[in-house]
């Protein structure tokens, strides 16, 4: 029979280029579509498909098989839009995962919510995707709304709240600025104490630093890409300013070239991320370890951990689904199998748990993030992992 | 001393001598006239080797002079003085006439010939610390005369020594380089006041066209009609309008 | 609130110590162009180049920051003068002399600053290189209103004063430095003099390129090392050599400092998202209010 199935689907993909059937047999089909055109993305998304293939070997799902399709998006919304279409209409899969970047997840959401397809959201962060009310979406990373409250919770609590902002010019870290500014007057009421909008690629902060150091401040927020981090911080000390100034990170931090240029000055340095390389626990370590022997990275970050988290977490969802034969009772059965899944406890940062409603609060399943720093600097960093925040539900909902 | 022998030269494909014939013998004062556009500046390039030659060649103390570049005849000791305005403005007196020395070894020599200098031009030591650029006319003319001397020339070329000078600066300079001939250096200068160079020199070359119209001793081309008739007159004319600008 | 003086004080004195550096880099600038009439725009890849040769020198062969700071200038150095020999002094040749002024040496000056940086990447790669010096031997200056500064900036200025003095002194006080002085002037009455003019043409080249590496140096330590670190820089230099006035060698410095701290105020004081305008701004200033730069060389004394 299943023999039979293969082959008919061989038949089917002959011609479409996919794996298909007229109706619900043995095999769950799954869908992606990732951004894969940096080795990283490549890496990750092998690494999906292998843990897929590895639940396979192991029995699959109550003896049934995935069949998973992975295509690449490249980051672009047009494409991500039309390889969700084709996977949803033509190759009726069960359950839908993507994408990496939030300008492709934002409109796919779309085409999940119109078929009634169940979404699983690998790695985009922007708060708008679950805020759309969509009863099929998932998110399993942090969700943006968490990040800038994560890093100003934690510094108006344990650091202070006189904070420098220096703010490069790239768009990533005007938001990273915006939102740390925002959560810092929200949650404490204070202003920046200096801030700073810099070029993107500017060389020179001498001028502000001494402002800063002037200041008395209690931290400063460089918020700029790599090598513009590196050399803000390296010359913060330059200027005379004092480890008991805490440095913080933005996104960009997790880069390695920062603590390689900084050097000695990455020490202290930190930002939020939804996993640690440093995580110590044995979990984390056996991770690292898959990942460094099977596809070469160093340290994976939050990508490869969230990727891996998804697919643990569409393994309970589908091996609690009573699949009936039925494509749209199984997808909404997946659904509500994903809905139920509580505490999970993987690679990320906190336990990721959903619920039944349409609402951000449901559906963006970690709350928690990790404050990460470096420990030492060059080019064998080292980090720890100096918290975990998680915060209310609706935090960051307007 | 200095032998040319059918030198053509010009600049590209514009030939600008056709032929020059010249002579010029040890310790005397011989003089090149000629116009504007004659050729005299370019015979004297060619000589001082700023241009090659097309065909023909010079030989200075009997030395082939082709193939060498400026400095090194320089440091044979054929010398040429710039015309004055070729100063060096933004460097002082005595920058001016240390140059002149650049090819020198013997720096202690090359002192003495600075005092000998000095002594030669008094003025030149009151403004030695000033730049070349604030001189006068007459003050820049015998700075370059100066500057050639310091080289420790056997001869010196001097490229219209009189340009734009007043007649009385012009006869103060002419009597120096007298007093340089005296002193065993060879002269030639090249002129367009043409009565006053024929008073200073022995002999006399006049130039057109690039080829040697005519030349003689300079007693009996001062006399000469067809100079006097042809060539005096508008070269005076020429002289008195350099003098008014 | 009062005005902060103290704040105005450091803008000054930071503009100041990257202003000098900006200087020395227009100075090679300057010196090319009075010498050779040749706008070099691969200058900055002499720049680049040279803070890379002081990282491998200072990292990989391990010789102390000074040293490395002059074994930069000297390689830099004879890259400039192999660079001239080989390529520009074709055309400079082709246009007459050793002078040409125009559009194929302006190409040439940009192809020449495309391909280094292309070799630089080869050797080199894109990623950004830190360059650490133990600089810790050099005291930190104090100013009044509790202004420190660091270690790194005082010797930036240092070297750059020192760097200026010493060349201020090569070109009046020695013989080699006149006869550099006699061909920037005027190339033939040089041949007249006696001075072997290439010689001298590929000396002020050497200088002028060694000048540029000490600046690569020197910021170094600062900035980190990156391949494309030229293009600014080049920017900046040219804004401060015009400034100054093109050709002028205390002009260049003058501009350089100037330029160095009216961006550092304009980047206090007006918004500093958008600092590398600054430079041009003053340039365009300048430039309408005395067309030939600060100390321009009046056009018909070069002639």
């Amino acid at each position: 029979m299943r023999i039979l199935n293969k082959m008919f689907a061989g038949v089917v993909a002959a011609g479409i280029g996919i794996t298909a059937t007229a109706a619900f047999a043995d095999d769950i089909r799954v869908g992606i579509t990732m951004r894969m055109v940096s080795e990283n993305g490549q890496a990750y998304g092998q690494m999906m498909m292998d843990e897929i293939k590895g639940i396979n070997e192991s029995g699959g799902i109550n003896g049934n098989m995935i069949k998973a399709t992975l295509m690449n998006d490249e980051c672009k919304s047009d494409k991500g839009v039309a390889n969700a279409n084709k996977m949803v209409f033509q190759e009726k899969v069960h359950l839908l995962i993507g994408s990496s970047c939030s300008s492709v997840t934002l409109p796919i959401v779309d085409v999940t919510a119109k078929a009634g397809v169940p979404q699983l959201v690998p790695h985009s962060t922007n708060s708008k995707i679950t805020q759309k009310g969509s009863e099929w979406i998932f998110r399993v990373p942090v969700s943006g709304r968490y990040y800038g409250g994560v890093n100003a919770k934690y510094v108006g609590e344990n650091i202070g709240t006189k904070i420098a902002y220096i703010c490069a010019a790239d768009a990533a870290s005007v938001g990273d600025c915006a939102n740390m500014e925002k959560q810092m007057k929200a949650r404490f009421g204070v202003e920046p104490a200096y801030r700073a909008d810099v070029q993107e690629k500017e060389v020179d902060f001498r001028s502000h630093m001494q402002k800063i150091k002037s200041m008395d401040v209690d931290g400063i927020l460089v918020a700029a890409l790599a090598e513009t981090m590196a050399r803000a911080l390296v010359q913060s000390y330059e200027a005379g300013i004092g480890e008991d100034v805490r440095r913080i990170g933005s996104s960009s931090a997790s880069n390695a070239p920062v603590p390689k240029i900084a050097g000695d000055a990455a020490k202290g340095v930190f930002f939020t991320a939804a996993y640690a390389a440093a995580d110590q626990r044995p979990i984390a370590k056996l991770f690292n370890e898959m990942v460094k022997t099977r596809y070469g990275i160093h340290a994976p970050d939050h990508d490869f951990s969230q990727a891996y988290d998804l697919v643990r977490i569409m393994e309970i969802a589908l091996k609690n689904t009573n699949f009936t034969g039925s494509l749209a009772d199984d997808r909404t059965a997946i659904r509500d199998a994903i809905a139920n899944v509580q505490g999970y406890e993987g690679l990320a940062s906190g336990p990721i748990s959903f619920c039944a409603a349409a609402t951000p609060q449901c559906r963006d399943g970690n709350r928690t993030a990790v404050l990460i720093g470096y420990t030492k600097g060059g080019e064998n960093f080292e980090t720890e992992v100096l918290a975990r925040v998680t915060m209310e539900p609706d935090f960051g909902l307007e | 001393m200095l032998q040319i022998n059918d030198v053509h030269a010009g600049y590209g494909n514009l030939k600008i001598l056709r032929g020059v014939n010249m002579q010029v013998p040890t310790g005397g004062i011989v003089t090149l006239l000629g116009g504007n556009g004659t050729g005299k500046s370019t015979l004297l390039k060619a000589v001082s080797g700023l241009i090659p030659l097309m065909e023909g060649e010079v030989l200075f103390d009997g030395v082939g002079l082709s193939g060498m570049k400026p400095h090194e005849r320089m440091r044979l000791g054929l010398v040429q003085v710039t015309q004055a305005k070729e100063a060096y403005p933004a460097m002082t007196v005595e920058e001016n006439l240390v140059l002149g020395a650049y090819t020198r070894r013997d720096r202690a020599a090359a002192a003495v010939d600075l005092e000998r200098v000095y002594e030669f031009f008094p003025v030149l030591r009151e403004r030695r610390k000033q730049l070349s650029g604030t001189l006068s006319g007459g003050e820049v003319q015998m700075l370059v005369i100066g500057r050639g001397l310091m080289a420790k020339p056997k001869m010196l070329m001097l490229d219209e020594p009189s340009a734009a000078l007043a007649p009385k600066v012009v006869l103060e300079i002419f009597s120096n380089i007298n007093r340089i001939a005296k002193t065993g250096v060879t002269i030639l200068v090249v002129e367009q006041n043409v009565r006053m160079a024929l008073i200073l020199a022995q002999y006399g070359y006049i130039i057109r066209d690039g080829v040697i119209m005519m030349e003689g001793e300079a007693k009996k081309l001062i006399s000469d009609p067809a100079v006097k008739e042809s060539f005096l007159g508008g070269s005076v004319a020429n002289s008195s309008k350099a003098l008014r600008k | 609130m009062g005005f902060d003086y103290n704040s105005l004080l450091a803008f000054i004195i930071f503009g100041v110590t990257i202003g000098v550096v900006y200087g020395i880099v227009a100075l090679g600038i300057s010196l090319i162009y009075s010498g050779l009439d040749i706008v070099h725009f691969a200058h900055g890849e002499m720049y680049m180049f040279g803070a890379f040769f002081g990282l491998v020198l200072a990292h990989n062969v391990g010789v102390p920051y000074p040293i490395a700071l002059i074994g930069a200038m000297v390689l830099t150095a004879l890259l400039g003068m192999a660079v001239e020999r080989v390529f520009y002094r074709r055309l400079t040749r082709a246009g007459g002399g050793y002078t040409v002024a125009g559009m194929g040496m302006i190409i040439c000056g940009f192809g020449m600053s495309v391909a280094l940086v292309n070799v630089a990447y080869f050797i080199w790669g894109a990623e950004a290189e830190p360059f650490r010096a133990n600089l810790d031997y050099i005291p930190r200056l104090s100013f009044p209103g509790d202004i420190e500064v660091p270690e790194s900036y005082v010797l930036t200025a240092i070297i750059s004063v020192a760097l200026m003095a010493a060349l201020h002194y090569f070109l009046r006080h020695t013989k080699t430095g006149l006869a550099v002085r006699a061909v920037a002037h005027n190339k033939d009455i040089a041949y007249l003099m006696g001075i072997n003019v290439p010689l001298m043409i590929s000396l002020i080249f050497g200088l002028a390129c060694g000048l540029g590496a000490a600046a690569g140096v020197l910021i170094g330590p600062m900035q980190s090392v990156q391949v494309e670190m030229g293009y600014l820089m080049l920017m900046k230099a040219f804004a401060a050599a015009v400034v100054g006035g093109f050709g002028s060698l205390p002009g260049a410095i003058i501009g350089g400092i100037m330029v160095g701290v009216f961006e550092n105020l304009g980047a206090a004081y007006i918004s500093a998202s958008h600092k590398d305008i600054y430079a041009f701004l003053l340039l365009i200033l300048v430039l309408m209010f005395k067309p030939s730069g600060l100390l321009g060389v009046d056009a018909k004394v070069k002639a």
